[in-house]
């Protein structure tokens, strides 16, 4: 009983930290993908080309790692079961 | 010739409630995108709805677990099934009326839960498995969700308070659809596959699958997966509205934090094997991110009545679980019961059905039509 117990709650605990981890991590790198290609479209525009790349770049990581938590969510969702 | 009348009964409605747990959850998965106006409310529901679909194939192992750890499976009978769906179904089309969220999966679990306890007594039911597989997760999951919504919400303001908020808003409005997307896929295979589940479990209680051989036929996947799909397409525009507009009024970035802090919760829970409900999930999700701007924004009155709605759920639909099945049995053991109720089943759903269209008729003649309202087909 007290093995069931210890295991539940650990359950609960892992899919708290979890979830929150996970939902704070994408919110922010995709808030930071937008800023960056904003920026990179303003920059582009005021003719500070080498920035804006630099900014285009940051952004495209910041999109990737998004694409990438969205592809894993998909495995999960094919594993889950 | 009795048990495949009983049983083509059961089998309709399991599907009627695969039907109403489509338009009952669409907006779980679309709210948040059309109130935006990330998206169009059309293109949502159809979009939600092909997800479902999809949803619906990709695995089939919940379908092998509905009752199990609440019930004793073994006192499963097809009336027990009709009697616990029809108060599953009963309770969704209280709540779609009324315009609140409440999980459908409680809805189903009570209504098995109510029938069985009718049939066999108290004795047939795990009290452990009701708190730890439906009290405890109806309990944490709305509450994480808020948190991480809320905790999101606030770090993405702060990222993105020097920009211009059109650009932002429209970066969020195409985040949505991909985080609304993995919403709809991932309910798509939870909430289906509990209908094929019932489907089997009463295929099994009349002798026309082995229960050492339990599989999910071909044919119960497609009806269920079509019948989901096509209750999400018909969309159940008043909780879509509650959620969408009437807890908060939500931005862009709002909306992709709740979407993203839902299906973060969704999948996190169910990759440590943790069930929980779907709306829960994105009710609480919806609430902090709405609290994260200001804890006013939240109208409390409203997620007041939404967690009244959820307290009830399983109750209510025990309750009228375990009536329809003794009023069933008062009139014999044979087809009849099932026959009668089902038909007075079909008649109370049309009247529901035709008062929520004359009270729509009502609203919008009176001015008092909401812009989701205006933009619903």
């Amino acid at each position: 009983m007290s093995l069931f117990v210890s295991s539940y709650a650990a359950a609960i605990v892992r899919v708290v930290w979890s979830s929150i981890l996970a939902s704070v991590t994408v919110s922010v790198v995709f808030s930071v993908a937008i800023v960056g290609l904003i920026r990179a479209g303003e920059l582009r525009r005021a003719s500070r080309g080498g920035t804006a790349v630099a900014y285009t770049v940051f952004a495209t990581c910041a999109l990737l790692v998004c694409a990438a938590a969205v592809v894993y969510g998909l495995i999960l969702v094919g594993e889950k079961n | 010739m009795s048990v495949d009348v009983i049983l083509v009964i059961v089998v309709v409605t399991a599907l009627a409630f695969d039907f109403t747990n489509g338009f009952h959850d669409t907006a779980n998965v679309v709210a948040t995108s059309i109130s935006t106006r990330a998206i169009g409310p059309r293109r949502a529901v159809a979009i939600a709805s092909v997800l479902n679909f999809a949803g619906a194939f990709i695995s089939l192992k919940v379908a092998d677990t509905v009752g199990q750890g609440f019930v004793d499976t073994h006192v499963i009978t097809t009336t027990v099934v009709f009697a616990g769906l029809v108060g599953a179904i009963t309770w969704n089309l209280m709540t779609w009326y009324l315009g609140l969220p409440s999980s459908s999966s409680h809805a189903l679990i009570g209504g098995l839960v109510g029938a069985v306890i009718a049939a066999e007594g108290w004795s047939a039911v795990s009290g452990q498995g009701l708190v730890t597989k439906l009290i405890v997760p109806a309990i944490v999951a709305p509450l994480v969700a808020f948190a991480a919504a809320w905790l999101s919400v606030l770090l993405v303001y702060r990222i993105v308070r020097r920009v211009r908020p059109g650009g932002v808003s429209r970066g969020f409005k195409l985040g949505q659809v991909v985080s609304g997307g993995l919403l709809a896929l991932s309910h798509g295979t939870n909430d289906a596959q509990k209908t094929m589940g019932v489907i089997t479990l009463a295929l099994v209680a009349s002798g026309k699958l082995s229960a050492a051989n339990f599989h999910v036929p071909v044919w119960v996947v497609i009806a269920a997966a079509t019948a989901i799909s096509l209750g999400t397409f018909t969309g159940g525009w008043r909780i879509i509205k509650t959620m969408g507009t009437k807890i908060i009024s939500m931005d862009a970035a709002q909306g992709f934090v709740a979407q993203t802090a839902g299906a973060a919760v969704i999948l996190a829970a169910s990759h440590s094997g943790y069930p929980l409900s779907t709306t829960h999930v994105i009710s609480g999700g919806i609430t902090g991110a709405g609290a994260a701007k200001r804890l006013s924004a939240v109208r409390w009155g409203v997620a007041r009545e939404i967690v009244v709605a959820w307290i009830l759920t399983l109750p209510s639909a025990a309750l009228v679980g375990a009536a329809i099945y003794v009023i069933a049995n008062l009139f014999g053991h044979g087809d009849a019961g099932p026959i009668v109720l089902s038909a007075v089943l079909g008649i109370g759903v049309l009247a529901v059905f035709l008062s929520a269209r004359r009270g729509r008729g009502q609203l919008s003649a009176r001015g008092g039509a909401t812009a989701l309202e205006a933009t619903q087909p």
